[in-house]
């Protein structure tokens, strides 16, 4: 290893460059994109929300004013698409499955005219029952929402029978036996509602064609993705179809996958024009094959007298929706969350992800992950209080640390699931004296990092700045914050020298995209190849002009110098000036996942391993209002182990937005699903998003160790941890002030207050009227042996 | 679409172009939101009332009390120091509409004129005693808010009556009657809310001793409304010269549930019957006990909805 490999100061955190723009409105959304002759578009959803298309007529459609073309399945060809199971098509064709169906499209010269045609398209259904109780679809004789589910193309390890459209398990030793020699037995049952993703900009698609290729720019987090669907569901080489993503205005995994790319396309195609569709906030909710799950978790824990975990029981049943989107793998990822960052010595958990005619659930920020934590971090304090210990010190016994065995073999090495304990209760004072309305609660949380082929191209301008080419997503990704210092420690420039041309599949390498947390942890890697070829450039150049050893230059400050001679130097751009061209590219090698013994298990989808974990402690200080159930978080802390942090400007951000999102999960944000399976607040009077007002002070504090299979120096992901163990925290400090779990998420003042007045009576933990959920009989309780 | 817009710039105008269909719009942050979410999107003919002077002043306070034009904003409302310190309830009510934005855009005649059961400003208003002045092609007529209001989003002005400006009466002050006022509301956040229950309350204490009560109700029944019960629970209560006797709370505590049974909550996506029946009783209470506390010399800071959260 070179002594000279490093600059002498790395370059320390800077304020993201496209800040300005987006805060002054003069950033390019795009919805702000405008083409020459464009047309608007506008869909016609279904009518019901389970229904056989018998029937649609579009000739009034097409003969009003404006209108240029009306699509339906008949004018694209008949190709499924989805992520791990192929189960949906461009536009309905046998059978609507939920009410955001998409059962047309239309392009018309106004957005007024294109929404009228799109009401006027006749469509005559035989209206079926909705399967809106994602529990009791798995029933046996119950009617399937995919009669030909067995046709489908699909990952066979899902485990798919009927409705189940996933099935996995997580099994070790024998917990049916070390459960009957447990001291203490608790059991609960939770009931999470779904919720949504709920990002400020509503989509929007811009696609105009140029011979036989086609430019799309859309509001996505994935536009290799985006793009690959688009080729499928056309039938086109992806050669022909480019994504570009302008500014993004968030979307906190809700737009992840392939949407709306190509009907948009579709319709541009169909009447040689540029065509434009702009969501409204009511189709951002309902339409979207994209929301968070809901869920029914019920679990079983049995402990010993000084606190030793012996047994985890746990079934899990997710709401899947009526289409798989790319939420394939969502029933494993849940059931490693039902067991959590513990040590814990025999496990039976199985995870149920289920078809309904409800709103398909794909990835929000940390699929499955808060509502698991929830219901297992509230569990975990009543097994706790059994046993007479402090939650704290129960969770001191029990968490994971450096040679931990997980409930699939991994071997757990160097992790900071302790460090990050002790570091919440230290910021948020854990065990002073509150009033008896106020209290603290605490909860831990895991989240992989995911490795993934990503590659970038790092190129010197002529006047000494640099442009970093990648194929990756900026939202918040570590794209703009995160790979201009990477480079710049390579190159001895500073960050600010770097532009970044990110988001465009023409443009950049392959990348995942704004998903998995995975932006700084898999492109930072690249981008150090790709710099580091550049740096090799520099050296031979500035080995030739100084006429020294290439061995003893260094870069620093935007100058190549001999090292210990510091007056003998040339600075980087008269080296890129010269005319030589220097380009450097590079992906780099993914760290491989670490070794599993989980042979038990079943519905295998990768979900097993556990790269690189992301150690998660949360403590939040509320305060209840016992007579209206009204929950003020006062004071929050949180405490990361995402191993080395690259900017902690960036960092820390991502948690105070994870965290305001996961306050919002714990206390206000549901999608509440009529009977029927409609939503009922589709709009942000109703969604309950906490607004600026509701953010408490956020201490953040990153345990910064290095764990085998990180990243880019040392670092794991960041994005996704950050709302895991939330509302578990939230709930756990409800309780200690009502004295009682509520057993329902979110926990709304109605459920609180409910929860307060039960005081004393055995819960019903039934709903109230006002959020008529039907499946609601969320319970816990325990028994002691 | 809206195909035809005008700017009015007097009143007569105004009338003349709401007789010929337009509908008025001055912050527009109940029309233009409404357009948007709903299928109708906006009316054909818009009258422009933002340029009205006579719709844009607070006059007063006067021997017949505080005028407040029907264009004027709600954070102009909440900040005027006569609404402070003798409608303190109004300025409750002001201070928590919306969110900062919706409050310097929408006007307190918007409010009132959009009759929605769950408007903060109205119970205040009605406890008040205000007056709407209605300006017609032929007549000006002046009309209690509580009969204004016929139904959810209905009013009984007719389409070419305009909302000049609210009339508040001078709260009653004689012989060592003190009066003062509160609003509050049951929010789950701290901005941007829509009041889930809300209750205003008004009393005139004297001697220690509570002598004229009034209280109104929002969002518990089709229009918000007066609970005459709750007030009569109230009259000759004992507060104390700090507010704080025992015998006068257990009067407040009648009241409040009195309120309560005078509601006819519905179950919605917000909440369901039973708990708005609840929370009545609890947003009753405080409002009364903020206005007994602030007739009697207590410092109960505006929004009272904030102050009291948790007490």
């Amino acid at each position: 290893m070179s002594r000279h490999a490093a600059p002498t100061v790395p370059p320390g955190p800077f304020i993201r460059p496209d800040g300005r723009e987006k805060v002054t409105g003069l950033g390019r959304y795009a919805a702000d994109l405008t083409a020459t002759g464009q047309l608007h578009a506008a869909f016609r959803y279904a009518d019901h929300p389970h229904a056989r298309i018998l029937e649609i007529d579009t000739a009034v459609a097409r003969a009003m004013p404006g209108v240029h073309a009306v699509l339906t399945h008949a004018d694209v060809p008949d190709v499924r698409y989805g992520g791990l199971a192929q189960d949906r098509r461009l536009f309905a064709k046998e059978k609507v499955r939920w009410e955001g169906d998409v059962v047309a499209a239309v392009a018309a010269r106004t957005p007024e005219q294109a929404r009228q045609a799109a009401a006027a398209i006749e469509v005559r259904y035989e209206v079926l029952e909705p399967r809106s109780d994602y529990v009791a679809n798995l029933l046996p004789g119950t009617p399937l929402v995919h009669e030909d589910w067995a046709s489908y193309e699909a990952d066979a390890n899902l485990g798919r029978h009927g409705n189940v459209l996933g099935r996995s398990t997580v099994v070790k030793g024998d917990a049916d036996s070390a459960m009957a020699t447990a001291d203490v037995v608790i059991r609960g049952r939770y009931v999470a509602e779904a919720c949504q993703g709920a990002p400020i900009e509503p989509r929007a698609i811009l696609a105009e064609w140029a011979g036989d290729g086609v430019t799309i720019w859309s509001s996505t987090q994935v536009p290799f993705a985006a793009r690959s669907g688009v080729a499928r569901a056309l039938e086109l080489p992806e050669s022909r179809v480019r994504v570009v993503v302008p500014l993004l205005g968030g979307g906190f995994g809700s737009k992840c996958d392939f949407h709306f790319e190509a009907h948009v396309a579709a319709l541009a195609r169909a009447t040689r024009r540029p065509v434009k569709l702009v969501f409204s906030r009511r189709e951002e909710f309902i339409a979207p094959d994209h929301r968070r799950e809901g869920m029914l978790i019920e679990l079983e824990t049995g402990a010993t007298r000084d606190g030793r975990l012996v047994a985890r029981r746990a079934r899990l049943v997710l709401d899947g929706g009526a289409y798989c989107g790319e939420g394939g793998f969502f029933a494993q990822m849940a059931a490693m969350h039902a067991c959590g960052p513990y040590v814990i010595e025999n496990v039976s958990v199985e995870a149920l992800l289920v078809y309904s005619t409800n709103q398909p659930s794909s990835s929000i920020r940390a699929p499955t992950a808060p509502q698991t934590c929830w219901a297992l971090e509230q569990h975990l304090d009543e097994v706790a209080a059994a046993l007479a210990l402090d939650p704290a010190e129960l969770r001191r016994r029990t968490l994971i640390e450096n040679g931990s065995v997980g409930p699939t073999g991994q071997v757990y090495e160097a992790i900071g699931a302790k460090q990050t304990l002790d570091a919440a209760l230290e910021m948020i004072g854990y065990g002073k004296e509150l009033p008896d309305d106020e209290a603290i609660g605490i909860a831990c949380g895991w989240w992989p990092s995911f490795a993934s082929p990503s590659g970038a191209y790092v190129k010197l301008n002529g006047d000494g700045t640099a442009t970093i080419v990648t194929g990756a997503l900026e939202s918040g990704t570590g794209a703009v914050m995160a790979l201009p210092l990477l480079a710049a420690e390579v190159l001895g420039m500073r960050p600010e020298d770097f532009s970044v041309r990110a988001q465009d599949t023409e443009t950049g390498p392959w990348d995942l995209g704004s998903t998995g947390s995975q932006t700084t942890f898999n492109n930072g890697r690249a981008v150090i190849a790709a710099a580091t070829e550049v740096r090799g450039q520099l050296l031979d150049l500035a080995a030739d002009q100084l006429e020294v050893d290439r061995a003893d230059l260094e870069l620093v400050d935007g100058v190549v110098r001999v090292v210990g001679a510091p007056g003998t130097q040339v600075t980087i751009a008269e080296l890129a000036g010269i005319g030589k061209v220097l380009i450097g590219k590079g992906s780099g090698r993914p760290p491989e996942s670490p070794p599993v013994d989980a042979s038990a298990c079943v519905g295998r989808l990768g979900m097993e391993s556990f790269l690189a974990p992301q150690l998660i402690t949360h403590a939040a200080h509320v305060k209840v209002d016992r007579d209206t159930g009204v929950v003020r978080v006062l004071r929050f802390a949180a405490a990361h182990d995402s191993g080395r942090i690259i900017n902690r400007i960036g960092a820390d951000g991502q948690v105070y937005g994870g965290v305001l999102m996961g306050i919002g999960q714990a206390l206000s944000e549901a999608t509440w699903f009529d009977p029927t399976g409609r939503q009922r607040n589709p709009g942000l009077l109703d969604y309950k998003l906490q607004t600026a007002s509701d953010a408490p002070p956020i201490d953040v504090r990153w345990i910064e160790i290095d764990t085998p299979g990180a990243g880019p120096k040392g670092s794991k992901g960041v994005g996704e941890p950050p709302s895991v163990p939330t509302p578990g925290a939230v709930g756990n400090a409800i309780a200690r002030v009502i004295g009682r779990h509520v057993a329902l998420l979110p926990m709304t003042p109605e459920r609180v207050w409910e929860a307060a007045q039960a005081d004393g009576r055995p819960p019903d933990g039934r709903p109230p009227d006002g959020h008529g959920q039907a499946d609601g009989d969320a319970t816990t309780g325990q028994a002691v042996r | 679409m809206t195909a035809r817009y005008l700017a009015a710039t007097t009143v007569e105008e105004a009338v003349a172009a709401m007789a010929a269909g337009a509908r008025p719009v001055a912050g527009g942050t109940d029309l233009v939101v409404r357009a948007r979410q709903g299928s109708a999107g906006l009316p054909p003919a818009l009258v422009g009332i933002h340029r009205l002077p006579e719709l844009s002043s607070i006059d007063g306070p006067d021997a017949r009390g505080l005028r407040i034009g029907a264009g004027v904003n709600h954070e102009t409302i909440m900040s005027h120091p006569a609404v402070l310190t003798a409608y303190t309830g109004l300025a409750d009510a002001c201070a928590i509409v919306g969110s900062h934005a919706t409050r310097v855009n929408g006007t307190l005649g918007g409010n009132v004129m959009n009759a929605s059961p769950a408007m903060d400003t109205g119970a205040p208003l009605v406890c008040h005693g205000a007056l709407a002045v209605l300006h017609g092609p032929r007549e000006v007529r002046r009309i209690r808010l509580d009969e204004l209001w016929t139904a959810p989003g209905q009013s009984s002005a007719s389409p070419d009556e305009l909302l000049v400006s609210i009339e508040l009466p001078p709260p009653p002050g004689e012989g060592g009657l003190v009066t003062a006022s509160a609003y509050v509301r049951l929010q789950y956040r701290r901005q941007m809310e829509i009041a889930i229950v809300g209750a205003a309350a008004t009393v005139g204490v004297a001697q220690g001793e509570i002598q004229q009560a009034r209280i109104a109700i929002t969002a518990l029944a089709p229009t918000i409304r007066r609970v005459p019960m709750s007030e009569e629970a109230l009259t000759g209560a004992v507060v104390g010269a700090d507010g704080r006797d025992p015998r006068g709370a257990a009067d407040i505590e009648t009241a409040a549930r009195l309120a309560a049974r005078a509601a006819r909550p519905v179950s919605d996506v917000r909440a369901s019957a039973e708990y708005r029946r609840a929370m009545a009783i609890v947003v009753t209470r405080r409002a009364v006990i903020t206005a007994v506390l602030r007739a009697t010399g207590g410092r109960v800071p505006v929004p009272a909805s904030d102050t009291t959260f948790g007490s």
